[in-house]
């Protein structure tokens, strides 16, 4: 009887010691596992989907920093050109507001890029956030409106190429490890009337970008010490399209911030022009600081008070020499 | 035997290391998580209470009749956007009307603290929207009204007495059109700086800052990973003299981070280096290096002349020191931006 009370103590100590064991294993493998793996994710929006021939969709780029503060990205795509057209590209929804490269379409190739950043950090969504706040772009597709056969050609691909990279907020530059997500949509032939989702999007569009300034810049570290023009805005719904820039009485011209002045002595009044992708557009205008307040002419006055006081030497020097004449 | 009593001598001490390593890991995460928004209507219409903006609401009409008016009888009713319904009033006719449907607007309202008496600087989607005055419990609050609905980011950082400024404490969040989107429990994380930059071993050096007042302040010390805490005074002023005698030569990192209590704490601030011994490949300060034209702020235009160096060489827009300048740069940029 006791021999069997003592059999059954070791067998649950030993029981015990292989459960301890077991936890910790688990532990340490957690540990392991994430021990400074800064991660973050990009993905799409959907990852899958079924769509007529000549519809037009919307696929949104989404970032998840699993926990981690991140403030760059360079995003580049992939996806099957000859099924899929891309009709535009809006970040009115985009976390990034700083952009050093604003998106480029590629649709020969079949590619898709941008640079954007995060004035500060991200740090994903907060609590009792509304919205999921983690947009970085949205890529609107128009299916190929060529006949589907019923084979591997009606299925479409887009996805992240590895030479994508998330940056974390460290003040280091520390690049994030990185996992991507894509998406496969299969395309059907045609039945009945297309969607067109981007287009009500666009109709219900009117509100203007947001009003914004501009200013004038001269830096011996820009543009050779130039005067060049500094701009930036959002748009919360459908994304800026273009900027305009008129000097004086010239055209209205497409460019970007920061954008070199052509007339370099400030003479005339400039206007920026800021487009959403609905029309809707926002000017402002600045009539640079030369104009509203000329410089006090120092170099005239200098000149002016020497001149007299040479005429009055050549006066007093004459007076001088009549009197010692007579 | 050796082996299974080293085993069982070991095998405590193995568990107690990756236990400790387990609570430490992820110790690190909880910084404010006490960030929260609130959405709230801005007007409740049709929630049968009648606010000042509305002219009814279900059927609390205010007091009015048909009458009240301008007609001779009828029943006067509140339409569903809480203005008045004056379709079933008799004779009389016109009059009264007016008013329409109150005009909404959509609001941000961000509270938190920062330092007794301190400037708040408040960014709107990285430019500098407002500066507000913190109170002497360090309290601020800002309002942003009739803003566009849509996702935004905002960026808080405050100045200490000192004028230390703290690091930038970014939200991006969705704002709902016609709702007051609040966000509270910013805790701007301590100022923080040293007396001395180089100390001989064993040599006291005073780690100071400023955060709120009363308030328990952990300083770490890196390399070392020494923790230690003091208290702030009545003006959010913190000191602690730190010996640096367990410390080996060379250079070493501190930060700090304020608890308001035991559930609230401040994430950490900047991080600074003093060197033990002999100074050792000074590394400069980052964040005047990327103030590119030197005007004490980081913003737009440090942006503009940054873009005109992207992807080329060039020693000073070069950050990280890798040769190009390129994505790690402009995230070192845009981590000490102050708008």
């Amino acid at each position: 009887m006791k021999k069997k009370k003592i059999k059954i103590q070791k067998n649950l100590r030993e029981n015990l010691k292989l459960f301890l064991v077991i936890f910790f294993m688990f532990l340490f493998f957690v540990f392991i596992s994430t021990k400074d793996v800064f991660a973050a994710k990009l993905y799409l929006e959907p990852s899958e989907g079924e769509y007529q021939s000549g519809e037009t969709f919307l696929v949104e780029i989404k970032i998840d920093t699993e926990g981690e503060c991140i403030n760059a990205v360079e995003a580049n795509l992939n996806f099957s050109s000859n099924i899929l057209n891309v009709v535009d590209f809006s970040y009115g929804e985009s976390i990034l507001t700083l952009w050093v490269k604003t998106p480029i379409v590629d649709q020969g190739s079949g590619l898709v890029s941008f640079i954007g950043g995060i004035p500060g950090s991200y740090c994903g969504r907060i609590s009792g956030d509304p919205g999921e706040s983690n947009q970085l772009g949205k890529i609107i597709f128009r299916t190929s409106g060529l006949t589907i056969n019923e084979s591997e050609k009606n299925i479409a691909e887009v996805k992240f190429l590895d030479s994508s990279q998330v940056i974390l907020s460290d003040k280091l530059g520390t690049k994030a490890d990185l996992s991507t997500q894509g998406a496969t949509f299969k395309i059907l032939s045609k039945e009945g009337e297309t969607k067109d989702e981007w287009r009500e999007i666009l109709e219900a569009d009117n509100i203007s970008p947001e009003p914004f300034k501009i200013e004038i810049h001269k830096d011996p570290q820009a543009f050779e010490g130039r005067y060049f023009l500094i701009f930036s805005t959002t748009d919360k719904q459908t994304g800026i399209d273009y900027y305009e820039v008129k000097e004086g009485e010239g055209n209205w011209e497409k460019t970007v911030s920061p954008y070199l002045l052509k007339d370099q002595s400030l003479q005339n009044v400039i206007k920026v022009r800021a487009v959403d992708k609905a029309g809707n557009e926002q000017i402002f205008e600045i009539i640079p600081s030369i104009i509203a307040k000329k410089p006090f002419p120092y170099q005239i006055i200098v000149f002016i008070v020497i001149a007299l006081m040479v005429i009055l030497m050549i006066i007093r020097w004459a007076i001088k020499k009549l009197r010692n004449k007579k | 035997m050796i082996k299974n009593s080293l085993f069982k001598k070991t095998f405590p001490l193995l568990l107690f290391i990756i236990f400790a390593l387990f609570i430490n890991k992820y110790n690190t995460f909880a910084a404010n998580t006490q960030l929260h928004i609130q959405i709230t209507p801005l007007v409740s219409c049709a929630n049968g209470i009648r606010e000042e903006s509305e002219q009814c609401d279900g059927t609390d009409l205010g007091g009015q009749t048909c009458v009240s008016r301008g007609f001779v009888g009828g029943a006067l009713s509140c339409n569903a956007d809480c203005t008045f319904n004056t379709s079933n009033c008799t004779g009389g006719g016109g009059g009264g009307g007016g008013g329409g449907a109150p005009a909404l607007e959509t609001k941000v309202v961000i509270k938190g603290k920062a330092y007794p008496g301190s400037k708040v600087n408040i960014l709107k989607d990285g430019k500098l929207d407002d500066i507000v005055k913190a109170d002497t419990k360090a309290d601020f609050k800002h309002e942003s009204s009739g803003i566009t609905p849509g996702i935004y980011t905002f960026g808080v950082w405050g100045e200490d007495k000192d004028n230390k400024r703290s690091i930038t404490f970014t939200l991006t969040f969705q704002v709902n059109p016609n709702m007051i989107t609040t966000v509270s429990g910013i805790f701007l994380p301590p100022t923080i700086s040293t007396d001395k930059i180089l100390v001989k071993k064993g040599e006291t050096i005073n780690i100071l800052g400023q955060t709120a007042p009363k308030v328990e302040v952990d300083v770490h010390v890196l390399s070392s990973e020494i923790i230690s805490t003091t208290m702030s005074d009545e003006i959010g002023a913190w000191l602690l003299p730190f010996n640096t005698e367990s410390l080996e030569d060379g250079a070493h990192t501190t930060k700090a981070r304020s608890k308001f209590n035991n559930q609230e704490q401040s994430g950490f601030g900047s991080l600074i280096t003093f060197y033990v011994g002999e100074m050792t490949a000074l590394s400069g300060d980052i964040r005047k290096q990327s103030d590119f034209n030197m005007d004490e702020r980081i913003n737009l235009t440090d942006f503009s002349i940054f873009l005109c160096w992207w992807k080329k060489s060039n020693q000073q827009f070069d950050l990280n020191k890798n040769g190009i300048v390129d994505l790690p740069d402009l995230s070192i940029l845009l981590s000490y931006w102050t708008g």
